[in-house]
């Protein structure tokens, strides 16, 4: 049979012999300190990256578990990010200096009329919940907590809305 | 979708047009404005449309099971899009016309779509290796008996045909679950150890947009002096960035030089990490893998398959030698 799981490093060495296999595994318990030796799954470093730029936002999603402490491989970063002209102004002009492709970055003066906005960049697809924010910001931010990602601080939902919000929109 | 070779519509009425037109392999090409006009009228699809799909099923990185033969510029990997239908010729590839053989009632059956699957156009079904895929099917025709396992062993992972890897929750693609592939350039440290050296790339990637990436991320960013941490576990220590790319060899290749105090075994394990050095894909089968390649030569069992796959792997042996 095919190796059984992509979320186990090695399970697939039989056909990728060498350090193919990069899913990121959470840190454990440890989390909210970084590894050791300072490494970050890519999605997270970029939820940092947004955050030092100024950008007011919520960390949910496989992201924000893994800081919480969940052995969980994290494939993006999803944010729910504040209402507001000026935050929405700061996360358009960082999504542009982050994606891939600047111009799929859609006008800043659409943003309040968007759902999602999904943005390929260098360190994983980021996920910006407009509607979310709209609806849920003031509720999501009373129980966050803010978790140290290198020397900058993101503010993460707390584990009970992140689940939440999962089983909401995932299962 | 064509019943008899999996293609979609689309595909299937490319071929079509090729037939119609003369446009055999190693017969001369056909301007490919002509082949549209005639899926137009056949189809009611715009030039515009089709020739999108046309330039997909030229394009060696888009699928494993190439089913047309372009002549002239359908583009690169990176930002050069092909040349406009007015300026590009087409004909029928040795796959490609068993694949029209195939739908015209001529040969039986020949499993193209389950082979090609259509994740190059953003659906959910991953491409395998065109001859095991064959010889899965020529199993199940002379062993009844056969099983599920053994199926799937023979069929193995996903391929995408370009030298990257591949990685995932295979078992549950076959078992016909959900799964996301990560797919990987290859990222070797040079014989000198001097560089990085990034080739293979993932067919979903744009090499040009990757090298454009890897430049920004070793750029120093306005909140770095506030954030000196975030800095360093975020930015590529990155010297100089080379795309010795060839357009007239179909490679790509980029060769990233560490800066000073960085190895190269360093800058190629950060590398890694960089979304267009990896892709991943969503990919779904609608049926357990063993259940389709099962279903498939039952649904055609009264034909000669045998035949039929002994003449598409004739034409991927021909493909191949050409190159």
């Amino acid at each position: 049979m095919f190796p059984p799981s992509s979320t186990t490093a090695g399970a697939d060495d039989r056909l990728h012999p060498a350090r193919d296999h990069r899913w990121h595994q959470g840190p454990g318990k440890s989390a909210g300190a970084g590894w050791p030796d300072g490494k970050y799954p890519v999605p997270v470093l970029a939820a940092a990256i947004l955050a030092a730029e100024g950008v007011s936002f919520l960390l949910v999603g496989s992201a924000a578990l893994w800081l919480h402490g969940e052995p969980i491989a994290v494939g993006d970063a999803d944010l729910v990010v504040e209402p507001g002209e000026q935050n929405l102004g700061r996360l358009g002009d960082a999504l542009a200096r982050l994606a891939l492709r600047p111009r799929v970055v859609p006008r800043v003066r659409d943003f309040p009329l968007l759902d999602l906005v999904s943005v390929p960049t260098s360190y994983g697809r980021v996920d910006c919940l407009l509607e979310r924010g709209r609806v849920d910001w003031v509720r999501l931010r009373q129980s966050s907590v803010r978790i140290p990602v290198a020397d900058a601080s993101v503010l993460v939902a707390s584990g009970a809305d992140v689940w939440a919000l999962r089983r909401q929109f995932k299962e | 979708m064509g019943s008899r070779s999996g293609l979609g519509v689309v595909e299937c009425t490319i071929l079509e047009a090729l037939g119609f037109l003369g446009a055999q392999p190693g017969r001369r090409f056909r301007r490919s404005a002509r082949v549209l006009a005639v899926v137009e009228d056949r189809i009611g699809l715009a030039p515009g449309y089709a020739y999108e799909v046309l330039v997909d099923l030229v394009r060696p990185w888009t699928m494993p099971l190439l089913l047309v033969d372009g002549q002239g510029n359908f583009g690169g990997r990176g930002n050069d899009p092909a040349a406009n239908y007015r300026y590009t010729d087409s004909r029928l590839s040795p796959a490609g016309q068993v694949a029209l053989a195939a739908e015209r009632g001529d040969l039986a059956p020949v499993p193209a779509g389950l082979i090609n699957g259509n994740v190059y156009r953003e659906g959910t079904r991953p491409p395998f290796r065109p001859r095991a895929v064959i010889e899965a099917l020529r199993q199940v025709i002379r062993r009844s008996r056969v099983t599920s396992k053994d199926l799937i062993d023979i069929v193995g992972p996903p391929e995408f045909g370009n030298g990257c890897t591949v990685t995932g929750d295979f078992a549950a693609l076959a078992a016909g679950r959900p799964a996301v592939l990560r797919l990987q350039a290859r990222v070797t440290v040079s014989d000198d150890y001097g560089s990085v050296r990034i080739e293979n790339f993932p067919p979903n990637a744009n090499p040009d947009e990757t090298a454009s990436s890897i430049a920004g991320r070793a750029a120093m960013r306005d909140w770095a002096p506030r954030h000196p941490g975030l800095h360093r576990s975020a930015r590529l220590p990155l010297r100089d960035i080379r795309d010795l790319s060839s357009q007239a060899r179909g490679t790509d290749l980029l060769v990233c030089v560490p800066e000073p105090g960085t190895t190269a075994e360093q800058l190629r394990d950060q590398l890694l990490d960089v979304y267009g050095v990896y892709t991943t894909v969503p990919v779904a089968l609608p049926r357990p893998l063993a259940t389709m390649i099962r279903s498939w030569a039952r649904a055609h069992g009264t034909e000669d398959l045998l035949a039929s796959l002994a003449a598409l792997e004739n034409a991927i042996r021909v493909q191949s030698a050409r190159g």
